[in-house]
């Protein structure tokens, strides 16, 4: 071997061997908490809201964080897919607002759901989700969640009185004991037909062929 | 000189396992038993630029460093060149350090054991490649 050689082939070993080891790790941490770090793969919650046709074979259930990156790059992606699908496939939204890490997370959902207090629940996840760049750097949201609620012609006093009320800091609440008997630990979490979606998938048509499965199984099991 | 590019092989090669680690259970609750902040700090809207994960990002910054390191054991004559573009690399690699670090500790609040075993070894890296005219005067 010439030594011009001898570089590129330790380089490479190393990589393989780094890659190997971390691998590896991975499996044992896994195999060591018994799968308890990742969801659990059967998971039917209930109680969320519920966007497209309700009897729909197919149930998308998604815990989310509006301040998450990760949850507002999937959240086109999951309109696309109930686009693809009027007829097959609702989707099951519950907050998981991660407090400790998105200081607006709780926010936002208080303010989704004191929207959905007058009628306007979607109206106002899409456009906290649209708009997450402008909101999640402002030192305090709370101005800037009202202005889109006077945008979607909601009424501000009654919007503000639901923000603090006891019943939308408890539907929030709820969502997250749901989501952590499900062993949701990041978000956005993905449950089709009560089965994790492992790994995230990385565009709409990966998520359409995961449903075009859950369609296939559900269409095969038993009635 | 020869000794300083091995110490910095071992380290990037730490690095390495350390991003992989992170790359690959990137969306996974990771266990954290020793600094107990580990997913709130992977979750957060710092984990990622642009939507690339800044695991990603490191085990770019420690594949160049480890590859650059590794053509100073071998070609001698050309350490301290191969060091110099070492420490370019681990001077910005520093100061993303020192952000993430601060991020961590007053934005966040929380600490992953994972980031800080990065930051430390960056810290080692830069440091390693920063005294390049000192090894002269040793070999002197």
């Amino acid at each position: 071997m010439s030594n011009k050689t001898k570089p590129i082939v330790v380089i490479v070993l190393a990589v393989v061997l780094a890659a190997g080891i971390a691998v590896y790790l991975g499996l044992q941490t896994s195999a060591s908490n018994g799968g308890a770090g990742k969801p659990s793969t059967e998971v039917n919650p209930g109680g969320g809201h519920i966007r497209g046709n309700a009897s729909a074979p197919v149930t998308l259930v998604e815990f989310g964080d509006y301040q998450c990156p990760s949850c507002g790059f999937y959240h086109p992606i999951v309109d696309e897919l109930l686009r693809r699908y009027p007829d097959k496939v609702k989707l099951e939204f519950h907050h998981y607002p991660l407090v400790t890490a998105h200081a607006h997370a709780l926010a936002a959902a208080m303010a989704v759901e004191a929207a959905g207090d007058q009628g306007k629940y979607w109206e106002m996840h899409d456009v906290i989700y649209n708009h997450q760049k402008e909101w999640s750097i402002l030192p305090n949201p709370e101005s800037q969640f009202l202005a889109y609620a006077a945008e979607l012609g909601l009424d501000a006093n009654k919007f503000m009185q639901s923000v603090k009320s006891i019943d939308v800091e408890k539907r929030i609440s709820d969502d997250i004991k749901r989501g952590s008997e499900a062993k949701v630990g990041g978000t956005p979490t993905f449950f089709i037909n009560g089965h994790a979606v492992e790994p995230l998938p990385s565009g709409v048509d990966e998520f359409a062929s995961i449903v075009d499965a859950a369609m296939k199984s559900s269409n095969q099991a038993p009635k | 000189m020869k000794q300083r590019a091995t110490a910095i092989c071992v380290v990037a090669f730490l690095g390495m396992i350390d991003a992989l680690y992170l790359t690959i259970m990137r969306g996974v609750h990771v266990p954290c038993t020793l600094s107990g902040g580990c997913n709130e700090v992977l979750t957060s809207a710092y984990a990622e630029v642009y939507g690339v994960p800044l695991s990603l990002i490191g085990l770019i910054f420690y594949m160049a460093v480890f590859s650059i390191a590794v053509f100073g054991i071998f070609e001698a004559a050309a350490a301290v060149g191969l060091l110099r573009w070492i420490f370019w690399l681990a001077l910005p690699g520093f100061v993303i350090t020192l952000v993430l670090f601060y991020l961590q500790g007053f934005v966040i609040h929380h600490f992953c054991q994972y980031c800080l075993a990065s930051a430390a070894f960056v810290t080692t890296i830069f440091l390693l490649s920063a005294w390049p005219r000192g090894s002269r005067q040793i070999q002197a």
